[in-house]
This record gives structure tokens, sequence and C-alpha cells, in this order.
């Protein structure tokens, strides 16, 4: 063998009591490659990083080689990081407080003899290690000052740090867990042109993401997990489209979100006003949605729309506005959740795990939390009807497993997604308000929701759909508005992803000084 | 090293348990049967160890500790202790803190007897005296916590301490007592073998479990303490909750207060702290079982008389005085490493 593979693992499985979760995985990743690792939620993708880090033990006969060396299983995570391996989690592990330097030499400081650290040693380990990836940051810059992009440049090359200066240049290998989720447009670009030069400068990374188009822009071999088995065992990515690697995740043909057909028009007639909606970061917008009319709204990160589904649904107090629906009207600048509830608007937030679902309480707890005090009676509220409802919204959105007092934490997370939606759509709402529905959800999950959210507006239920995804709001929605800081609301008349989101940027274009 | 991922292992299993493949169907009938019994083990392995902590005891005394006057001793005297732990299951329910409500219940004790053995008030009045002197004790700690958003520890830390030295005052720093046989007789009165005080702990408990799990407001109290923005998104009033949560502790303070009168007639004020310890570990204790990892009041209710089999086994057997300092405050360690240990078991498992 001319040059060993930077990280090699064999005949790897993982059986958790009674279910194998893993079954025969390998995977491979050579030097000077970017390497993709996909698949849905409960492929068994976190299953792997975990063994790979150490965090989990896997089922004997498991071979894990690093640089050609012989790991003894299971692996230690301190044995593995000094072999060069590494790993950038989801949020980055960022401290916020502190400066580049401090941030990239966290876990190995430069000291003095005396135990002391040494500042200046470890400013110029940051500075050489910033240098060697070709990122232009002061090492003195606070991180809380620094851009989505700069944040994620300074977690790679915390990953990427020289280690006492030994290590030869460019080795080794970086695990990228879904790191890049919250970056888009140009500071995705950014972040893969770094990876990019670490992979040509002969280093490696081991990319986990759900973006497909990420995917293949900037991964050159992928690996794809279904149901804990190989569907793809680092197949070349230039020979893949999007849509054959969707197939090799899901196992079907993938069949795309149709477009709705035109609502005809006579439905515009009972709907839900917004009028002179403000807030902190907002400015003045009016709008209404039809009975039966999916509307989208979007606009670029940070300008502001994201407050919206929160203003309108009184989760934040607005500056001012007003809502009408046929339930009644709402003075959004002294509206409670409650009286917004009363009036029929509910709203299906984007962290789920914080502010939609209770994740040690059950299916069925949550989904009926809403209708508590409607459907039961103030001494008593039966079990069945919980049961009955979670059975059934189980059954309409597809959520497994079908056990209704299985708890929300047990769930992946596309199907902890759809019971947040089942949870908003059984109080019956005039106005159903989601904000983000499809982050991080797999390629099935997210086909399920927007469905859904297509059946939901055929029942008549006017729905507002706040996304930063192009896809998902030309397949799904009737109408798309652009949000723009100065401008306010347009109307994006898009019928292509392409054109929604060169609208996107020609609203926000009048916008002082260029989108960050 | 942890990965911040929501899929865990759990979630990969149930996917792959339930998936569209079918699988072939072999240790399915074992494994369901194994299911079963680590769920049982799960909920109700605290009972196992009680049993086999009487047929320690019993084993080591024959004759002397399976007797009717042994379970009488454990299960007739525990009530003031009881009604506390269950003041501070109020609070922990919704995922407030309350250190006070021993202070309370100390201020309870105090008033009745000050009031009714030396100023001569109907017992009665005193109780509702005490009563609402407590419930005052709540709303003070319910102003500071979610009115002014203090934080719960340093107000009730405080307020406890309060409490104590009101209640110090009030009996001039003396033992105070009450000689009244009717009103003894409302907690000391035998029905089928023990006492009514332990009858009245029984159906608080009871009453508090069905509140939690069949009514509307005990599933929003549930919510509030799993997750107060989720609750709050639900058009719950969270603050309304919370609030009132440190109330009920009080009034539930003032009732152990009002037991402690009824059936050992008397009260050291600075005693109080002495019962902090003992309710808080029966009320940890209680999420090692019914349901793992969670404040609930039948576990509760078997935490206390748990500790007090523990505690009167080894004064039968001739150890005293300490015995039950040490054994309230190992039992407060290990019921909390148990439940933790349950608790992660069950997430991994």
């Amino acid at each position: 063998m001319p040059v060993p593979a930077r990280l090699t693992v064999n005949s790897l499985s993982k059986t958790f009591g009674s279910a194998r979760v893993l079954t025969d995985v390998e995977l491979t990743v050579l030097p000077g490659e970017v390497h993709g690792l996909a698949g849905q939620n409960g492929s068994g993708k976190s299953t792997l990083i975990k063994i790979l880090t150490g965090l989990y033990t896997p089922d004997p006969g498991a071979s894990y080689e690093v640089d050609g060396r012989a790991m003894r299983l299971p692996v230690r995570w301190p044995d593995v990081h000094a072999a060069g391996i590494s790993v950038v989690h989801q949020d980055l592990g960022l401290l916020d407080q502190l400066t580049v330097a401090e941030n990239i030499c966290v876990g190995g400081y430069p000291t003095s003899r005396l135990g002391r650290i040494d500042g200046r040693r470890r400013d110029a380990l940051a500075a050489r290690t910033l240098d060697r990836l070709g990122v232009t940051l002061a090492a003195d810059a606070i991180v809380a000052t620094l851009t989505a992009a700069e944040r994620a440049e300074v977690a790679i090359a915390r990953a990427m740090r020289d280690q006492n200066g030994d290590q030869d240049k460019g080795a080794g290998l970086i695990i990228l867990d879904e790191s890049t989720r919250a970056l888009s447009g140009a500071d995705l670009d950014r972040v893969h042109q770094l990876l990019r030069r670490i992979a040509a400068d002969g280093g490696a990374a081991l990319m986990i993401s759900h973006s497909l188009p990420e995917l293949i822009a900037v991964t050159d071999r992928i690996t794809i997990l279904r149901d804990g088995r190989l569907a793809a065992a680092g197949e070349p990515t230039a020979e893949l489209t999007e849509q054959e690697i969707a197939r090799l995740m899901v196992g079907t043909s993938v069949a795309a979100v149709t477009r709705r057909p035109e609502a005809p028009a006579s439905v515009h007639r009972d709907e839900v006003t917004v009028t002179g909606l403000h807030g902190a970061h907002l400015r003045e917008v009016s709008f209404s949605v039809a009975k039966g009319e999916v509307l989208g709204l979007t606009g670029l990160p940070g300008s502001g729309y994201e407050d919206l589904p929160y203003l309108l649904t009184g989760a934040r107090k607005a500056a001012g506005g007003e809502l009408r629906t046929s339930a009644g009207t709402v003075r959004l600048a002294r509206a409670s959740v409650a009286a917004c509830l009363r009036a029929g608007v509910v709203l299906v937030p984007e962290r789920r795990d914080r502010d939609g679902l209770a994740f040690d309480l059950s299916v069925a707890d949550n989904i009926s939390l809403p209708v508590l005090r409607g459907r039961g009676r103030p001494w008593f509220v039966s079990r069945r009807w919980q049961r009955e409802d979670a059975e059934t919204s189980a059954r309409d959105l597809d959520i497994r497993p079908r056990t209704p007092s299985i708890l929300i934490k047990e769930l992946s997370g596309g199907n902890q997604q759809k019971v947040l939606l089942a949870k908003w759509m059984n109080t019956g709402p005039a106005l159903l308000v989601l904000h983000e529905p499809t982050q991080a959800v797999d390629i099935g999950a997210r086909t399920d929701i927007l469905r859904q959210i297509q059946r939901a507006a055929d029942s008549g239920v006017s729905v507002l759909l706040v996304s930063s995804e192009p896809e998902d709001l030309v397949a799904t929605c009737d109408r798309v508005l652009v949000y723009g800081r100065e401008v306010g609301l347009r109307d994006a008349r898009a019928t292509t992803t392409d054109e929604l989101i060169d609208m996107i940027y020609a609203t926000n274009a009048a916008t002082a000084g260029s989108p960050a | 090293m942890t990965m911040s991922d929501q899929t865990g292992p759990a979630a990969d299993e149930r996917d792959n348990g339930s998936g569209a493949q079918p699988r072939p169907e072999g240790p399915r009938p074992v494994s369901a049967i194994r299911g079963r019994l680590h769920w049982l083990g799960s909920r109700y392995a605290l009972i196992g160890v009680w049993i086999l902590l009487a047929a320690v005891y019993e084993g080591l005394m024959p004759h002397l500790f399976l007797q009717a006057s042994t379970a009488q001793a454990i299960f007739g005297s525990q009530s003031p202790l009881l009604f506390l732990a269950i003041a501070a299951l109020c609070t922990f329910v919704v995922g407030e803190f309350d250190l006070s409500f021993a202070g309370v219940m100390g201020m309870s004790a105090t008033i009745i007897p000050v009031l009714s053995g030396l100023h001569h008030v109907n017992i009665a009045l005193a109780c509702l005296i005490a009563l609402a002197a407590c419930i005052a004790c709540g709303v003070i700690n319910a102003f500071f916590i979610v009115v002014l958003g203090v934080s719960s520890l340093i107000v009730t830390l405080g307020t406890a301490s309060l409490y104590l030295g009101i209640a110090e005052l009030l009996s001039n720093q003396n033992t105070v007592s009450v000689t009244d046989n009717a009103f003894a007789q409302v907690a000391l009165h035998n029905f089928l073998g023990l006492p009514l005080s332990f009858w009245y702990g029984v159906i608080l408990c009871l009453g508090f479990a069905y509140l939690l799990k069949w009514t509307p407001i005990g599933r929003h109290i549930i919510f509030v303490g799993a997750n107060r923005e989720v609750a709050r998104l639900a058009g719950i009033n969270v603050n309304r909750i919370r609030a009132g949560s440190y109330i009920a502790a009080s009034i539930v303070a003032a009732l152990a207060g009002i037991m402690i009168i009824a059936t050992v007639g008397g009260f050291d004020p600075t005693a109080s702290p002495s019962y902090l310890l003992p309710a808080l570990a029966a009320v940890f204790l209680g999420t090692a079982i019914v349901m793992p990892g969670q404040f609930n009041p039948i576990g509760t209710l078997f935490g206390i008389y748990f500790l007090e089999t523990g505690i009167i086994g080894l004064q039968l057997l001739g150890y005293s005085g300490w015995v039950q300092d040490a054994f309230y405050g190992g039992g407060l360690v290990a019921a909390v490493s148990v439940a933790h240990l349950v608790r992660n078991r069950t997430r991994t498992a």
C-alpha cells in the first residue's frame, strides 16, 4: 500500500439490547479528500460517529486504523485525538467571550515552565494555524464579534491546530458533525473553500451533512448509510446526482413534492389579515392569508423576518399591529399566547427541542397539551382520546414508531417534527404559522411534512410558512412574500428556486451595505 | 467528549425496530419478556429492596421485626414528615426549588400552641390563623421568585431562616405545647389499626397523584416542570402555576405543622430545620420508583416509609440517636444516585 488511508474502519456493527443499529459498516477516508457521510435520521450516522470518537463500544470483530496503525477498540478519545483526528460539533463549541487565539488553543495552551499559560506563544500558535489554513483573522479578536462564517473557521482552525508544532503540515482528519448547518450562501462557500484547501494540503475531512447540494459541492467521495447498513461505500461524488444520493438514502425513488395547483379565486374570502405588524427588528408589514392558502415568507438571514412568526403568535411582544381571523381580532402589542390561540393562531416554532416539545414526556402527552382544557373536564381528562389522537396522528403523518406512550427524546428528529406539527394541527387552527419546519430533518420526513402542510391548507386552514429554504417555498406555497429590511414585503412571483433566490437578493439589494 | 446530536442510540434503535424493512421474527418474544421485566424492574425495584430490607431485619431479629407493633411504629408516626415531603414536591414538580417549607411548618407548629396554650384562642381558630400566616409566607416566596425573578435557591434559603426566626420570636425560644384531647383525636383516632393521620397522608398523596395525572391543571403543571417555554407557547399561564406552587407548598407545610401539634402536642421551634433533609430524601427517593426519573407523589409516599423502615430496624437493633441523621443523609445520596442511574439506563437501553 503506497499511502495508507487516514482512517479505515471495517466490519463495524453495533447492537443496543436486541436492536442492531449498525451492520457491517465500513468507512475509508483518504488523505487529501473531503469525504461525505449521509443518511436519514435514524440511519445510524450518529452512532457511527460516537463509535469513531470512542463514546460507544462497537460489537466485537470491528477494526479501526488511523494512518495504517491499528487502534484498540473501544478507542479512547485521547489516543484518537493524538493520532490527529478531531471533531467540530454542530454548535461549534466556541466560547463567545474569549479571543480567537484562546478558542483555537483550548485544551492545548502552550505553557511556561511554571505551568502558566504563555500568551505570546499561544497567540503565535493560533496565528500560525490560521496562516497555514489561509484564514485572515486577528488572533486577538473576540469571538462574539465574528460573523457566522468566521466562527466556523475558528472552530475548524481549532480542530486543525498544530500539535506543539511537531505535527506534519497538513496531516490530520477533521470530522464535521453537521457543523455547517447554520451557514448559507456566501458564508457556506467560504467554509467549503477552507475545507478544499485543507484537503489540497494533504489533510482530510469527514463531513456529515443533511444538505445534498452541499455534499455534491464539496465532497470527493460519499458514504451513505441506510437502516444501519452501507448503501454506498465511498462512491465518487462527481458521478452522482442529488436525486441519486437521495435515492440511496431513502431506498426508493423520492417523489419530489409536487407543486400545488393554483387555488381557485373564489376561496379568497374568509381570510386571516395582519395589519401594521412591527417589532424591535421588523419594520411594519401587512398581509393576508386566504383560507386554504399556503403563503410563504422569506428573506435574507438576519434581516428580521425570522421574528415574524413569534410576533404574530404572541410568543414575543410586538410593538404594534393587529391580527384578524374569523375567530376574533387580536391587538398584537399586548397579546398573550393564550389570546392568539383563542383567535386560532398556532405556531410551529423553529427550535423543537427548546420551544416545541417536552422531550421527557410522551407523544400522547405532547400532542394533547393544547387541547386539554377544551376537551377534558376540569376534574378529569380521559387518557383514551389522548391515546387515540396520538395514534391517528401517527398514522396520518407516518410517525414511527406508532406508540403513543413513547417519549419524544426517543424519536428521530424528523419524527419529532411530525409530532410537533400534529400537536398544533389537532387544535383545528385558523392560521398555522410554521418556522423552518424542515430544518435538520431527512428527505423522507421533509416530504411528509411538506405534504402535510398542503393537506392542512386543503382542509381549509390558512398557512404561513416562514422559511429560508427556497425549494420548500417554491414547492409548497401558493404565493411567496420576500421581506427586505428597507422595503418591507414584496410579492416574489417566482416559479423556480433560482428566481426566488434572485428575488431575495434583489429585495435586499436596496439595503445599505452588503448582505452579511 | 459528548456529541450534541439529537438522534441518540434510542432513536436509531426505534427506527430500526419498526423500520420499513420487514425483519426475520426471531428473538422477538424473548426480548419482549425481557423488556417487560426491565420495565417492571426500573419502576418497582425499590419495593424489592424494601422487602429485602424487611427480610434482613427479620433474619437478624427473629419474631421481633415482622410484627404488627413494628408496622404501627413505621406507619403510625410519620405523617407530619409525609405532609412536609408533599409540600416540597409541590414546587419540585413545576421545576421550582423550595428550602423554606420546613420553616413554614415551624411557623404553623409554633403559632397554634402559642395562640391556644398561652392566649387561650379556640384551637380551630388558631389553626386557621396559622394557615393564613403560612399562606403569607408562600406569597412572599412567590413574590420574590416569580414576580421579581430572584433565584429560588437564594430566596428560600433566606426565608427559611427568616421564618425560623419569627417562630423563635413568637415562642420566646421555648418548647410550646397544647393539651386538647379532642384535637389530638382528629389525628390519633385509630382506623383500621392505624391512626387517622396516616390515612390523611395517603389521601393527600393519592389526591395529588390524581391531580397530576388526570386533570388539565395537573397536566399543565407537569409541562411547566418539563419545559417551561413549551408550556408558555401552549397558552399556559406559567407564572401563575409557579406562584401557585409556592402557595400550595406553604399550605401543605401548614397542614404538616397542624399534624405535629395534633399528634405530638408540642413543638420546639428550633427543631424545624431538622425536618428538611428527611423530607427531601423521601422526595428524591420517590423519583426512583413508579415513574423513574420524575418527581411523583406515590413515589414520595413509598420513600417516606422506606426510610422509616430502615431507621426503625436499626433502632430495634439497638442503634439510636445518630442513626436517624446518618440514614437520612446516606439515603438521600443513595436515592439520588439510583434515580440518576435509572434515568440514564432508560435513556440508552
